[in-house]
């Protein structure tokens, strides 16, 4: 927006101007305007002078040793991260597999249902074989006469 | 020959577990995060700590990063930047409570740090100027010192700042200019 001769530009304006912040074309109105007002052109030369001074401030750079004595450093804790990544990936996949699992039975209740007895009679009976638990343990028709008798 | 990887490489293989991807990145961006670290925190040991804690976070968080959002250098300096402030806060809180130390044994410990770094700049400086300029900058607010650090450090424009801090662009705006004004100030003081 085009200003009237009397009214200057604010020192943000100004400074945003310098430092190219502004809209092209708000910086051409500032530059138009700071070419023919001395006030603002002051103002413009000292922020200028005020940035080269700021720009001035240099750096404590650390030695190269430094730098490399760090990276060591650096990496072997990447090393370590990653190695516990690597163990958490495991375990998120299992933890991933029980839940699908889960939401399965829960969605399909009978099947699964099913599948338990199966597997349970199937363990049982390869542990009773493998362990040779048929000498201790009553076979199937001897249990149904107990309880066939307490009733 | 082959051309040099890209950021967004660098990143998927640090997220792969290849070292020399991540070892690249630290190379690439060791210095400016040093600096930004340096200029906020304004010690050359606090600051070397303080990079490393950032690269560390860094590659912790690198899945959050998002390439749509803000460019991997953005994004790094934003990470920086935060943490810098962070350590700045702590070492003030300590410095306020050691407030009593020795400043002479304060000095020969930064001296005997000072083996181990080199300051190309200092001697062309205006040591007076630098100083007030550095002084200005640690009493300046945290966003303000935010913004000049990486505004006139790393050189990112307002725009982003803006976008990196969740604010206004005016909002950055005024906390440069404010920044820039204090260390005028500070500047005519040191000349009179």
């Amino acid at each position: 927006m085009p200003r009237s001769e009397t009214r200057h530009y604010s020192e943000e304006e100004l400074l945003m101007h310098l430092l190219q912040e502004e809209t092209p074309e708000a910086g051409e109105n500032i530059a138009g305007h700071v070419r023919e007002c001395g006030e603002c052109n002051a103002v413009l030369r000292e922020y200028e002078l005020v940035v080269a001074r700021i720009l001035r401030w240099g750096l404590c750079d650390l030695s190269a040793e430094v730098w490399d004595a760090d990276r060591v450093r650096l990496l072997e804790q990447f090393r370590r991260d990653q190695s516990w990544l690597e163990r958490r990936g495991v375990l998120r996949t299992l933890m991933r597999g029980f839940e699908s699992t889960w939401s399965y039975a829960l969605e399909n209740p009978l099947p699964t249902l099913g599948y338990i007895v199966v597997a349970f009679a199937f363990a049982s009976e390869r542990t009773i074989t493998f362990l040779k638990l048929d000498r201790v343990v009553p076979a199937t028709s001897e249990v149904i006469e107990i309880i066939r008798q307490f009733f | 020959m082959t051309s040099p990887l890209s950021d967004e490489d660098l990143v998927e293989g640090t997220l792969g577990g290849d070292e020399d991807a991540f070892s690249q990145l630290y190379e690439k961006y060791r210095h400016p995060v040093y600096a930004t670290a340096y200029r906020i925190i304004q010690s050359a040991e606090d600051a070397r700590d303080a990079t490393q804690e950032i690269f560390v976070k860094l590659y912790r968080s690198l899945r959050s990063w998002n390439p749509r959002k803000a460019s991997f250098s953005t994004w790094t300096y934003r990470l920086a930047s935060n943490h810098a402030i962070d350590c700045w806060r702590t070492r003030r809180r300590k410095h306020e409570t050691l407030d009593s130390e020795d400043t002479g044994e304060k000095a020969e410990r930064e001296y005997a740090f000072g083996d181990a770094i080199r300051s190309p700049y200092r001697e062309i400086a205006g040591r007076e100027q630098v100083e007030a300029v550095r002084r200005c900058v640690d009493l300046l607010p945290e966003l303000q010192k935010k913004v000049f650090v990486l505004r006139y450090f790393q050189e990112l424009k307002l725009d982003e700042i803006a976008e990196m801090e969740n604010c206004s662009l005016g909002t950055v705006k005024t906390s440069l200019f404010r920044a820039t004004h204090a260390v005028r100030r500070a500047l005519r003081k040191a000349r009179n």
